[in-house]
C-alpha cells in the first residue's frame, strides 16, 4: 500500500478515488438518512404485534423457497389495487420485516392481505399441488412441505437474532420460542395457551395442515400466510383515499 | 498457472489455501446439521485443491526476470474461460426457469428445482458469474494496456479470480439447498458476503497498484469506469448486507434493515448494482474495445468524461423509482423519478459517443461481426436507458411495475447491452491473448451474432406485449365500475408470451454455446509462429486485430 | 434520535441540490480547462498504439 502514497501520479489516483466516493455517496445518503427518523412519520399502530415463532419459521420458509420472486407484499395506493387486494399497505405493517418482502414482480397475485382470505384447507391443497385447485396456475408444487417436520429447536436463537436487529421480542418470548411454535400448531396441547398469553387474543391457534399430531413446514408456512396483513388493523382505519390510476390508454 | 508465480508467492498461496481450509473446517464443524456445513465442505475442498496445486509447484524453477517485460495475461485467460462457462450454465438455467413459467411441471416436483430457487441461480449466474468474470478479466487486460504496466504481482489477480468464483459457487449452490437472504441480487448469506468483501478489497488495491505503476501520465477513461465499478459496488455490498447471523453455526441471518428502510436500502443497492456493475463496468469495456476494434479514437474524449461524472452522480439517486406508489415517503419517490429522467442525458451521451465513433466506418461494421456486436450493444444501451427513464416516471410505472415489462426491460439491457458488449470484447480479446491470428471461425461469430440478436428481439417483444397486457388487464373496469378481469384471467393471457420468451432465450443460449465452442477451438489452434506486428513494443504501426 | 424528520428531509433536499450544482461546475471546469485538451487528445489516440508489452 505504501507505494500508493509516494509519487504525485499516485496521489492523483487517490484523489480520483475520493472524487468518485464524493460523487457516488451523496445520493444514497440524502435518500436513506432521513429514513432513520421515519418512525416519527409512520402511522401509529399500538395494536401491531410481532410474528410468533411459528409464523417466523413460516416466513423463513417463504424466503427459502424464493416466493418473493413471484409474489409482492405491497398493495400500492392505486384504486384498482385497493379494490383487488384490499387497503393499501402502510409502512408500519412491515416495520418488523427483516428483510422486507415488498417484491418486484407479480407472476402470482399480491399477498399483503392474503391472511384469512382462504381456508387453511385451501392453502394446504394449493401448496401441495396448485393445479388441483386452480387448473390454469403455473405455480410450482410444494408437496414436501407437508412431509418435512419443522425444525423448532433453534427458534430461540432466531428470536434473539431478531431482537438484535430491533424486533421487540421479550425474554419470555425467547425462552418459550420452541414451545410456542409447537403450541400454536397443536391446539389441544398444554403449550397452546401460552401463545395467546404472549402474542395476544387474536393469535390463530390451529392445526394448520390439518394434522394435530405433528408440526410440519406446511404448518409454519400456512400460519405465516394466514397472518399476512393481520398483524395490525391500522390499514383498515381511516387512511387517505387511493389514487385513480392514470387514464388508461383507450 | 502456478509456475508463473514466484517462489514467495507460491508459499504465500499455499498458506492462504491452509487458511481457506481452516475456515471451511470451522464452518463445517459449527454448522452441524445446518446447511451451512455443506458450504463448509465446499470451502474445504477448495482449500485442499489450492494446497496441492501450489505445493506441487513449490520447488519448481522460478519464472525468469524476463516476465517483467510482458503483461501478465494468464489470469485474464482463465477469467475469459470461466466467464463463458458461467454464461452457458446460467443461460441454460434461464431457459429452464422461463420454461417452467409456461410448463410448471418442468420443476419435476423437486425442492431444489422449483422456480423460486432456480431463479436466483439464473440471475446470480449471469450477473455475477458471467458478467463479473468478464469484468474482472477485461479490467486486468485494459488496465495493463492503458497503463503500459504489468500487474504488480502474480498472486493477487489469482486470489481475486479464485475467491470471486468461490463466492459465486457458494451463492449458487446455496440457493439449491435453500440458503438465501431473499434480498434480490444480494441473496448470498453473511459468510459468503464477508468472503466477497476480502476479495473485493484485494481487487481494488490491485487495480490501484497497477495504475500507480503506469507509464502514461493520464489515466485513460476506461479505467475510471472500472474503478467506479469496483469502488461503488464495495460500498453498496457492505451497506446492503449488514446482518446478524442467527449464530456462527447457522447459514441464516437477519438483515439489519427493516420494512420501508430495508426497501430503500435494497433498491438503492439493486438499482446501483445495475448502474455500477452492469453499466459502469461494461462502459469501461466499451471505451477500450470499441476504439481498439474499430481502430478509431473515441469520438469525444471530453464527452466521455462528462458522462462518467453524470452517471456516477445521478445513478445513486434513482433507486427509489422501484418503489412508486408504495409506503415509501412521497418525496423520495419524486426525487428518484426526477434523477432517473436526468440520467438519460449522460446515458445517451455515452451511447451517442460510441455510435459517432463508428460514423465513417460503417463498412467495417457491416463486414465485421465482432464490431457489430459492439455497435448493437451501444444501440441497446441507448434504448434500455431511454426505456428505464421512461418507466421511472410515476404514471408509467403505475402500469409497468410488477409486470413482465420490467423483465423485458432488464433483459433488453442484459442481453442487448451487457452480453453483446462482452462478446464483442471477447472476440477482440481472445485472438490477441492466445496469440492467434484470428478467431477459429469468422462464420461462427456471424452465426452467434444473429442468434443473439434474434433471441434478444423475440424475448423483449414477448415481454413488452405480456407486460403491457397484464398491466392493462389489472386496471380495466367494466361499465358497471367493477374490475373486469380476475388475476387468473391475466395469468392465462400470459401463456403464449411465456412460450415465446422461452424460445427467445433458447436462441440466445444457442448463440452463447456457439460462441463458447468458437472460443474453445481458437484456444486449441496452434499459436502464431512469428509474433504479430502489433506485438512489437510500441511502434507507429497500427494493426487491426482479426484482420 | 433527536433530529426531527422534517428538518432532516429539508436539509437533505436543499443541500443535495447545492451539491449537485457545485459538483457540475467542478466537472465542467475540469473537462473544458484549456490545458487539459492536449492531455485528453493524447489519451484518446494513445490506446490505439498497440504495443503489446509494458513500457520501461
Amino acid at each position: 500500500m505504501a507505494e500508493l502514497f509516494h509519487r504525485k501520479l499516485e496521489r492523483s489516483a487517490i484523489g480520483f478515488v475520493l472524487a468518485i466516493i464524493a460523487a457516488a455517496s451523496v445520493g444514497g445518503i440524502v435518500e436513506i438518512a432521513p429514513l432513520f427518523t421515519i418512525d416519527q412519520t409512520v402511522e401509529e399502530a399500538p395494536d401491531m404485534r410481532v410474528y410468533t415463532p411459528l409464523e417466523l419459521a413460516g416466513r423463513n420458509i417463504y424466503l427459502r423457497e424464493g416466493c418473493y420472486a413471484c409474489h409482492s407484499q405491497m398493495v400500492r395506493t392505486l384504486r384498482d389495487e385497493v379494490e383487488r387486494y384490499g387497503p393499501y399497505s402502510l409502512a408500519v405493517e412491515s416495520q418488523y420485516d427483516h428483510p422486507m418482502l415488498w417484491g418486484s414482480k407479480r407472476t402470482g397475485p399480491d399477498l399483503a392481505r392474503v391472511g384469512g382470505k382462504y381456508s387453511d384447507f385451501w392453502q394446504v391443497a394449493h401448496l401441495t399441488n396448485p393445479r388441483e385447485v386452480v387448473p390454469q396456475s403455473n405455480m410450482p408444487a410444494y408437496p414436501w412441505l407437508a412431509r418435512n417436520g419443522l425444525d423448532m429447536d433453534d427458534l430461540a436463537q432466531h428470536l434473539r437474532a431478531q431482537r438484535a436487529v430491533g424486533v421487540p421480542y421479550t425474554d419470555e418470548m425467547i425462552e418459550n420460542a420452541s414451545r410456542d411454535a409447537y403450541g400454536q400448531a397443536s391446539p389441544n396441547s398444554e403449550h397452546a395457551s401460552g401463545v395467546v398469553d404472549r402474542y395476544g387474543e387474536d393469535t390463530q391457534i390451529r392445526a394448520f395442515d390439518g394434522v394435530a399430531t405433528r408440526v410440519t413446514e406446511m404448518d409454519a408456512l400456512v400460519a405465516y400466510l394466514q397472518v399476512l396483513g393481520r398483524l395490525t388493523d391500522a390499514a383498515f382505519e381511516d387512511t387517505a383515499a387511493p389514487e385513480e390510476a392514470p387514464e388508461p390508454i383507450e | 498457472m502456478s509456475v508463473t508465480l514466484t517462489r514467495n508467492e507460491r508459499q504465500f498461496a499455499n498458506f492462504i489455501s491452509i487458511i481457506i481450509f481452516a475456515f471451511g473446517v470451522f464452518l463445517a464443524a459449527a454448522g452441524g446439521n445446518d446447511p451451512l456445513s455443506v458450504h463448509g465442505f465446499i470451502i474445504i475442498a477448495v482449500g485442499i485443491a489450492g494446497f496441492f496445486f501450489t505445493a506441487d509447484a513449490l520447488y519448481k524453477p522460478e519464472p525468469t526476470e524476463e516476465r517483467l517485460s510482458y503483461y501478465y495475461d494468464e489470469p485474464i485467460k482463465a477469467g475469459v474461460v470461466l466467464s463463458m462457462a458461467w454464461a452457458v450454465f446460467a443461460m441454460f438455467m434461464g431457459v429452464w426457469v422461463a420454461s417452467q413459467l409456461a410448463w410448471p411441471n418442468l420443476a419435476f416436483e423437486g425442492a431444489w428445482s422449483s422456480f423460486g430457487r432456480l431463479r436466483p441461480v439464473h440471475t446470480t449466474g449471469v450477473i455475477f458469474g458471467f458478467g463479473g468474470n468478464a469484468l474482472i478479466a477485461t479490467s486486468f487486460h485494459v488496465v495493463q494496456r492503458t497503463s503500459r504496466a504489468r500487474l504488480p504481482d502474480q498472486l493477487s489477480p489469482w486470489f481475486v479470480l479464485v475467491g470471486y468464483n468461490l463466492f459465486c459457487i457458494l451463492a449458487v449452490t446455496g440457493y439449491f439447498i435453500g440458503i438465501t437472504q431473499s434480498k434480490e441480487y444480494a441473496e448470498p448469506e453473511w459468510y459468503a458476503d464477508i468472503l466477497l468483501v476480502i476479495v473485493w478489497v484485494t481487487y481494488f488495491v490491485l487495480y490501484l497498484r497497477t495504475i500507480a505503476r503506469r507509464k502514461e501520465p493520464h489515466i485513460y477513461v476506461a479505467n475510471w469506469y472500472y474503478m467506479a465499478f469496483i469502488l461503488v459496488v464495495a460500498i453498496l455490498h457492505v451497506v446492503n448486507n449488514i446482518a446478524i447471523p442467527v449464530s456462527l453455526g447457522h447459514a441464516k441471518s437477519y438483515t439489519a434493515w427493516a420494512g420501508v428502510q430495508d426497501a430503500m436500502v435494497q433498491w438503492w443497492y439493486g438499482h446501483n448494482a445495475v448502474a455500477f456493475f452492469l453499466t459502469a463496468g461494461f462502459l469501461g469495456m466499451l471505451y477500450y474495445y470499441l476504439p481498439v476494434r474499430a481502430q478509431r479514437p473515441i469520438f469525444s474524449y471530453r464527452l466521455s468524461i462528462l458522462s462518467f461524472w453524470g452517471i456516477t452522480f445521478f445513478y445513486m439517486w434513482a433507486g427509489s423509482h422501484h418503489l412508486h406508489y408504495t409506503a415509501l415517503p412521497h418525496w423520495v419517490q419524486t426525487l428518484g423519478m426526477t434523477f432517473s429522467v436526468m440520467l438519460l442525458v449522460p446515458s445517451w451521451a455515452s451511447a451517442g459517443n460510441a455510435l459517432m465513433t463508428l460514423n465513417g466506418a460503417w463498412g467495417r461494421v457491416r463486414d465485421d461481426a465482432t464490431l457489430r456486436f459492439i455497435m448493437i450493444a451501444a444501440v441497446f444501451y441507448g434504448l434500455s436507458t431511454f426505456e428505464g427513464s421512461f418507466m421511472a416516471i410515476r404514471p408509467v410505472n403505475a402500469l409497468s411495475h410488477y409486470t413482465d415489462w420490467t423483465v423485458g426491460h432488464v433483459h433488453g439491457g442484459a442481453l442487448g447491452w451487457v452480453a453483446m458488449i462482452t462478446f464483442g470484447a471477447f472476440y477482440t480479446l481472445v485472438p490477441s491473448l492466445w496469440r492467434r491470428e484470428r478467431m477459429y471461425s469468422a462464420a461462427l461469430v456471424e452465426v452467434h451474432f444473429w442468434l443473439a440478436l434474434a433471441g434478444t428481439l423475440v424475448y423483449v417483444f414477448a415481454m413488452w406485449n405480456s407486460g403491457i397486457i397484464q398491466g392493462l388487464m389489472w386496471r380495466t373496469y367494466t361499465e358497471e365500475g367493477s374490475l373486469a378481469y380476475s388475476f387468473l384471467d391475466s395469468l392465462v393471457a400470459m401463456y403464449p408470451y411465456y412460450i415465446a420468451r422461452a424460445f427467445g432465450g433458447l436462441l440466445f443460449l444457442l448463440g452463447t454455446i456457439v460462441g463458447a465452442y468458437n472460443i474453445w477451438m481458437t484456444i486449441k489452434a496452434a499459436p502464431l509462429a512469428v509474433p504479430r506486428k502489433s506485438d512489437v513494443p510500441y511502434s507507429d504501426a497500427v494493426a487491426v486485430p482479426g484482420e | 434520535m433527536n433530529i426531527d424528520h422534517e428538518s432532516l428531509v429539508a436539509f437533505a433536499k436543499s443541500w443535495g441540490l447545492f451539491y449537485l450544482i457545485a459538483f457540475t461546475i467542478c466537472v465542467l471546469i475540469y473537462t473544458f480547462w484549456p490545458s487539459n485538451r492536449k492531455k485528453f487528445d493524447k489519451a484518446k489516440k494513445s490506446i490505439l498504439d498497440q504495443g503489446d508489452e509494458p513500457w520501461e
